[in-house]
């Protein structure tokens, strides 16, 4: 996993993609393992240990959900899903079975390489996730529970703190409505999605210098949210 | 089925109502006639009736008519009044006559409503295909520009790569991936209408708030929409809505690709977004001259385009798709021209009293 060389295994029908990702990955320094069907994807999973597993989730034997969930058995390695558009729940369910993010069909390969470099940076943090988080004005501290802008102190409820610490555990990739719903209020509010409104306006409110147009906590429509930190 | 062209069961049970009522309208007129009048004009207003029973509706009723008419003519007015008996042939011939009007009127009537149900099916199939051949022009247009662009530029990459210099080599590259993705959308928008006509998207409804819609859709649109100069107006206590957000998303988001498309760069375009009664009105407005009236009428409506044709127009689909959205989520979608000199796109959307959310215990 701290390989210079991470290995990415794609499991994807189309040989014509097959081909261009292995051309970008492999340019950028990445070793690559290709599965052309759900069920050899699964299994390469399983006897090549890569540090991400890339999953289209139109497969032809079985579906790339299947291949996510059966890959979550066994491994935390991060997922990214390639999603067409026409599967607007598929990629929700996708993310539900343990999916870490998702690419929609056609993307361009700056789009994905920027998520995989997200999904790995994430996984060699540690498992509470960032701990400080540096917005364009704003810091929080998660750890410590303390938050400021502009040098002043400035006060987040403790839902606040809760969702934020749970986005930043995911760092840079999307957070589905039912995660977030059901980390921070538990499963029994895993619908009650006007809560994530409230709540999420209410964050933007405090700590972004435009809650409209939001440059960190960004919405994924449809989806669910994500933190983005820069670098 | 030919006889029911256009009669619904509620109307074919009004039509016995009316015979019913005009049999009794026309007894009530005899009454007041017989003093002055021979049997036979208080026969013609019986007549009469049965003739307009058999234009307004159809054959039952027509027939209903006349049988109630020769019964109450026969029995009221015929000596012996109050009794059936037909002692004079007559009145035999009153009664043949009566039905044969009822019969001839009423089918001259269906062969009409049938020659008209005929008409309105062969205009609805004329203004099908005549949408089916804007589609296909349009395709053919939109896509292989696109599709030209990329064979040339991929071809010349693979042919003389070397010997392009590496500034050529990235701005072919270049091209092609930016025609793919417009070529992708084109795709996506034709899918989209299509599986809308076809009623074939049932939306997804849940709590979202539009000032997120807002932002995600400027966030997606912000390389487009670089040139413009974009203004947000929300009131800060709007409600949150029931919508599907991933449609209501699109929908605003094709009007303002709509605006970056049509209009010059450096144009002001403004959303904002009002509540009005029980529901909220959402409008892109932009400052740029605006619409021929003609246009602005029409703007919504399937594959129109502006006056100019060409490269860039794109398919004329977003706005369709997005008025087909909107009544999805029983709102409405309009345009009209902004008196400063601009065209304002505006859409409704019905307000649902959202639930409450718990207040949170006093932060620790």
């Amino acid at each position: 996993m701290t390989d210079a060389h991470p290995v990415i295994l794609i499991v994807e029908d189309e040989p014509e993609i097959r081909r261009f990702l292995r051309a970008a990955f492999g340019v950028e320094g990445y070793r690559v393992v290709e599965s052309a069907t759900g069920r050899r994807g699964s299994i390469d999973a399983g006897t090549h240990k890569p540090d991400l597993a890339i999953v289209d989730l139109a497969l032809p034997d079985i579906d790339g959900i299947e291949v996510i969930r059966r890959i979550r058995e066994w491994s935390p390695m991060p997922i990214i899903v390639l999603s067409a558009r026409v599967q607007e729940q598929s990629k929700i369910d996708a993310l539900d079975a343990g999916a870490d993010d998702y690419v929609t069909k056609p993307f361009g390969v700056g789009e994905l390489l920027a998520r995989v470099r997200a999904a790995l940076r994430n996984a060699v943090r540690p498992q509470s996730g960032a701990s400080v988080l540096r917005f364009d004005s704003a810091e929080i501290d998660l750890e410590r529970r303390t938050a400021s802008r502009d040098g002043e102190k400035i006060r987040l409820t403790p839902i606040e703190f809760r969702m934020l610490t749970t986005l930043a555990k995911h760092l840079g990739m999307v957070v589905t409505h039912r995660q977030l719903l059901t980390e921070v209020w538990g499963p029994t509010h895993e619908s009650d999605t006007h809560y994530l409104r409230i709540y999420m306006k209410q964050l933007r409110q405090k700590l972004e210098s435009d809650p409209v147009q939001p440059r960190h906590l960004l919405t994924e429509t449809g989806v669910g949210y994500r933190l983005v930190i820069d670098d | 089925m030919r006889y029911s062209h256009g009669v619904s069961p509620k109307r074919q049970w009004i039509g016995y109502a009316w015979a019913a009522a005009a049999a009794l309208a026309c007894t009530l007129a005899g009454f007041a006639m017989r003093p002055r009048f021979d049997l036979v004009n208080v026969a013609m207003v019986y007549l009469l009736a049965v003739v307009i029973i058999a234009l307004r509706f159809s054959r039952g009723p027509a027939i209903t008519a006349s049988v109630l008419c020769v019964l109450a003519f026969d029995i009221l007015f015929v000596p012996p009044q109050g009794a059936l008996t037909v002692d004079d042939v007559q009145y035999l011939l009153t009664f043949a006559i009566m039905l044969a009007v009822a019969l001839i009127i009423s089918r001259l009537v269906e062969s009409v409503r049938d020659r008209a149900a005929a008409q309105a099916a062969l205009e609805i199939e004329a203004e099908t295909e005549r949408i089916r051949s804007t589609l296909l022009a349009s395709i053919s247009h939109d896509l292989r520009t696109p599709l030209a662009v990329m064979a040339g530029a991929s071809s010349s990459l693979e042919q003389s790569g070397e010997r392009l210099t590496a500034p050529e080599r990235k701005a072919l590259a270049k091209s092609i991936f930016d025609q793919a993705r417009e070529m992708s959308e084109h795709v996506a928008k034709i899918l989209q209408m299509t599986r809308l006509e076809m009623s074939a998207i049932k939306p997804d409804r849940d709590w979202a708030s539009l000032s997120e819609i807002v932002g995600a859709v400027l966030a997606r649109l912000s390389e487009r929409m670089s040139a413009h100069r974009v203004i947000v107006e929300l009131p800060d206590d709007l409600p949150l809505l029931r919508v599907d957000a991933t449609l209501i998303e699109q929908a605003l988001g094709n009007l303002l690709e709509n605006c970056a498309k049509h209009t010059p760069p450096g144009t002001i375009v403004r959303v904002r977004a009002q509540r009005s009664g029980e529901e909220i009105v959402i409008t892109v407005e932009d400052y740029s001259g605006g619409l021929p009236e003609r246009d602005v009428e029409r703007v919504f409506a399937k594959f129109h385009r502006g006056a100019v044709e060409g490269a860039g127009t794109g398919f004329g689909l977003g706005l369709a798709i997005c008025r087909a959205i909107v009544r999805l989520h029983g709102g409405r979608a309009w345009a009209e021209s902004v008196p400063a000199g601009g065209t304002a796109f505006h859409f409704s959307l019905p307000l649902e009293e959202a639930p409450s959310v718990p207040p949170e215990p006093a932060s620790s």
